[in-house]
């Protein structure tokens, strides 16, 4: 197995008001690993997340991407770092096509100035090109042809978590943040995520981090499960590890009488 | 050089285009959003090296090679490469389920499977323990397989790189294997889409084949600047004639679309000029137009309104025989340019000059409603044991409802109870490994198609019905069930109809309401629903399809009326065996199955 080191979340505490929301929560994968971050509602899992994306900054322990320190970075810095996030919620431009969408995840491999691109000079066309190239790849990888053109605000809710997926993959990022991918999604359309999730795992070196309530999910396709509870991490390994831990069954059933 | 004259199998025709076109286009695939062309040399370096590297792993005479996928071109390499190795190519349904595709793996003793992606890939994997014969899984698009441990899968990649290493070194193999090739090699194998019991597997030889070719293309002209779309499964004989066989002959070009999603958009981008369909396709158009259409603005609907009658009229004077006068050219000129052009632009059929549809009876109100707007259907008639052809109307304006006259090199007759016979080169070799199945077909040197025809005094055919499906009612009357079908199947609700009435005193329907149509209706009314099985529910869904079936009945004869009918509450599904592959309905299955309903309408 690859070092586990690739990225690390080291120590995190975070406090929100008096209300200490994480208390030296630390976890590391490594490369093209999927890891889920499980826990019960409350126990600080999104939290992590926007400290990762850098939008909280935690007063103490630090995240570490290929051993560079990047907890105090701005959250655009961290994106241009290679960590793109899905988020629970769909967060895209409705009024913007499928297409136009993705290539604002391509933002970061933008180069071309103000000036350039206003008049589609030689370089600004073939940067266009290129990025538009990739934004194509994505739309067959997740097999969305045929809504490409479409606004996003039309399209089902499936299908735009799926577009938002997209937007994630064309940043070609490192490190990919899932925040419960198939909440909400009836079983055909989780089934489809699920199946996508494994083919970016296979077909790209990308290393997932992902929230999810489904246990189901969860079980089938995490490579190691963290569990978080009242913001400290209780277990950590492989599915078959915590599915039967006590510590686990404690968490989401309450303790034995 | 091969002479015009020993181009008697599909491998040489290929060959002798590759050398006459060269760097012209052949095929065109839309990928990445683009359509990238691949001209005649490509196409057949791909079939070169996917041969040789067919070859190296070991298939030889009469070996079978199934592909299992949605089209595309590597379906037409393999397919291809396959004939030439003198082996047979069996197409699979790709909506087949695990266990279709088992049978027909099994059944044609395959002993390579071209599989397109990863769904189809599973099917297989999961039968394969049955498969004691079955060498080679060669996957097409590898995605999410890459770590499949299976020792039988290949990819499609890694058998063409194994031809190219061969070709280095024997760079003149490959064109004297094709000059091998004997027209009486069996070339494929069609399994039926098996309506009445399991489908079986015609086998179709090359001399079958360059007959079907000759025969069609002396009513249907076609030509090398001609451009289509494979749309429908290439497994089915009458896409293989059109994406296949045809080009073959005059190097016209063929389209992939994206996907089967996006297979209108690509139309309309592509705008064929010969288009195959089935009557399904036509209806369904036809409905999506007439639906839109009351959601249009009132300028639109005006113009639909206007036009439409006019364009009727139009196409009545054609039928009649009569030339079209300079007042109706006018305003049909007029028509054309206000409401045709862009409904036709619309569907993807701009430019289309040939357009044919098959498998299945049309009905006449469709091909009034496509008469109108300038695009004249021909209705084939043909059946996989005569190589998808077997009829044809010449010339665009000949009787409605008639598939014409017999091509060329068939020879007719209609039995004594009706049935169609034909006797030809086109007639297939008989069933694979079904020496009783091919016996009761062949009689006598005529194939007895199991359809029931009439011929006019100008001896152009009209079919009646499948002699099997024909309805004997409780007077003793004969009644063909597929035109009333059809008549009912007009309605933008009504999506499959299935009348009954053997025996019995009247005729009763069970019919499945088209989803979306009546959703959207059901929407407009205000009403709720929450799926299929509550919209069907719903007393005025049922009300709304007695108005359309009462509509229906003012065209029938009394006898032929529906008198009761039954709103299915689940749609008919190929996974539950109700409908084929090309979805055509399994009338007994599905009269078995809904015996009960059936009975509570007598």
């Amino acid at each position: 197995m690859a070092p586990l080191n690739f990225f690390e979340v080291q120590d995190i505490h975070m406090r929100f008001a008096g209300i200490q929301a994480l208390q030296g929560v630390s976890f590391s994968v490594a490369k093209n690993e999927l890891l889920a971050v499980i826990g019960p509602n409350g126990a600080g899992k999104t939290t992590i997340f926007n400290i990762i994306n850098g939008v909280y900054h935690p007063y103490i322990g630090k995240i570490l991407l290929e051993g560079k320190d990047i907890t105090r970075l701005k959250p655009y810095k961290i994106a241009q770092a290679g960590i793109a996030r899905v988020f629970q919620n769909v967060e895209l431009f409705k009024n913007m096509t499928v297409i136009d969408n993705l290539l604002l995840g391509r933002h970061r491999f933008l180069k071309s100035s103000f000036l350039s691109g206003s008049f589609f000079l030689g370089k600004c066309m073939r940067e266009e090109m290129e990025n538009r190239r990739r934004v194509e790849e994505v739309i067959e990888f997740l097999e969305i042809e045929e809504v490409r053109k479409q606004m996003v605000k039309n399209l089902p809710f499936g299908l735009q978590k799926r577009v938002e997926l997209g937007r994630a993959l064309c940043m070609d990022p490192l490190i990919l943040l899932l925040d419960e991918p198939v909440a909400g999604m009836n079983l055909e359309e989780k089934e489809d995520i699920v199946r996508f999730i494994l083919d970016i795992k296979e077909e790209t070196e990308t290393t997932i981090i992902m929230i999810e309530h489904d246990m189901e999910v969860v079980m089938d396709i995490a490579d190691r499960i963290c569990v978080i509870d009242f913001g400290a991490k209780i277990v950590e390994g492989s599915p078959e590890v915590v599915q039967n831990h006590p510590k686990v069954v404690e968490a989401y059933l309450g303790p034995e009488d | 050089m091969l002479s015009k004259m020993s181009a008697d199998t599909l491998p040489k025709l290929f060959l002798e285009k590759v050398r006459a076109y060269g760097n012209g286009v052949a095929l065109r695939e839309k990928q990445l959003g683009v359509w990238r062309p691949i001209t005649w040399n490509e196409y057949y370096d791909h079939v070169e090296t996917f041969g040789l590297g067919c070859r190296r792993l070991g298939l030889k005479l009469q070996e079978k090679v199934s592909i299992l996928g949605d089209n595309c071109p590597e379906w037409l390499y393999a397919d291809i490469a396959t004939e030439t190795l003198r082996g047979i190519a069996v197409g699979v349904y790709p909506t087949n389920t695990v266990e279709q595709v088992k049978y027909i793996l099994e059944n044609s003793a395959s002993k390579f499977v071209v599989v397109k992606d990863q769904e189809q890939l599973d099917k297989v994997l999961r039968v394969k323990a049955d498969l004691p014969i079955l060498e080679k899984i060669i996957v097409i698009d590898m995605k999410g397989v890459r770590k499949y441990k299976d020792p039988l899968i290949i990819s499609y990649e890694d058998v063409e790189e194994i031809g190219r290493e061969i070709r280095q070194t024997k760079p003149e193999l490959f064109a004297g294997i094709i000059a091998e090739t004997q027209a009486s090699d069996i070339a494929i194998i069609v399994y039926t889409s098996g309506t009445t019991g399991p489908p079986k597997g015609a086998m179709l030889s090359h001399s079958n084949i360059t007959a079907g070719q000759t025969g069609f293309l002396k009513v249907l002209p076609i030509i090398r600047e001609d451009s289509l779309v494979s749309s429908l499964p290439l497994c089915h004989v009458a896409e293989r004639m059109f994406s296949l066989f045809l080009p073959m002959k005059v190097g016209c070009t063929i389209n992939f679309a994206e996907s089967v999603a996006t297979m209108q958009a690509d139309m309309i981008e592509i705008s064929p000029s010969i288009f195959l369909t089935v009557p399904r396709m036509l209806e369904k158009m036809h409905s999506t137009i007439t639906t839109k259409i009351k959601d249009a603005n009132p300028f639109k609907r005006w113009a639909y309104k206007l036009c439409m009658p006019l364009g009727e009229k139009v196409s009545d004077i054609r039928l009649s025989g009569r030339k079209v006068g300079l007042y109706y050219s006018a305003l049909f000129l007029i028509s054309y340019f206000l409401l045709f052009r862009p409904l036709r632009n619309r569907i993807g059929l701009l430019q289309v000059r040939e357009c044919v549809s098959g498998a299945a009876p049309l009905s006449k109100d469709i091909m009034k409603f496509f008469r109108a707007l300038g695009i004249r259907i021909k209705e084939a008639y043909g059946c996989t044991e005569s190589t998808g052809v077997i009829s044809t109307p010449e010339g665009e304006d000949r009787k409605l409802g008639s598939v014409g006259k017999p091509v060329p090199g068939i020879e007719l007759r209609l039995a004594d109870d009706g049935e169609i016979l034909i006797r030809g080169d086109l007639v297939f070799k008989g069933y694979y490994n079904d020496p009783e199945g091919s016996r009761s077909v062949l009689k006598g040197g005529w194939l007895y198609t199991g359809d029931v025809g009439k011929l006019d005094e100008d001896g152009d055919l009209f079919i009646v019905d499948r002699k099997k499906e024909i309805i004997i009612n409780s007077a003793g009357k004969n009644i063909a069930p597929s035109e009333i079908e059809n008549r009912l199947k007009f309605s933008p609700f009504i999506k499959e109809a299935i009348v009954i009435g053997e025996g019995r005193k009247y005729l009763t329907a069970l019919i499945q309401v088209d989803y979306e149509n009546v959703a959207n209706w059901a929407q407009k009314e205000d009403m709720p629903f929450t799926n299929y099985k509550s919209l069907v529910r719903n007393f005025r869904v049922y009300g709304l399809i007695e108005r359309e079936i009462a509509e229906a009945n003012k065209n029938l004869a009394r006898v032929e009326g529906i008198k009761k009918f039954v709103l299915l509450d689940k749609e008919l599904d190929q996974d539950d065996g109700e409908v084929t592959a090309t979805m055509k309905v399994k009338r007994q299955i599905i009269e078995k199955k809904y015996r009960d309903v059936i009975e509570t309408m007598y």
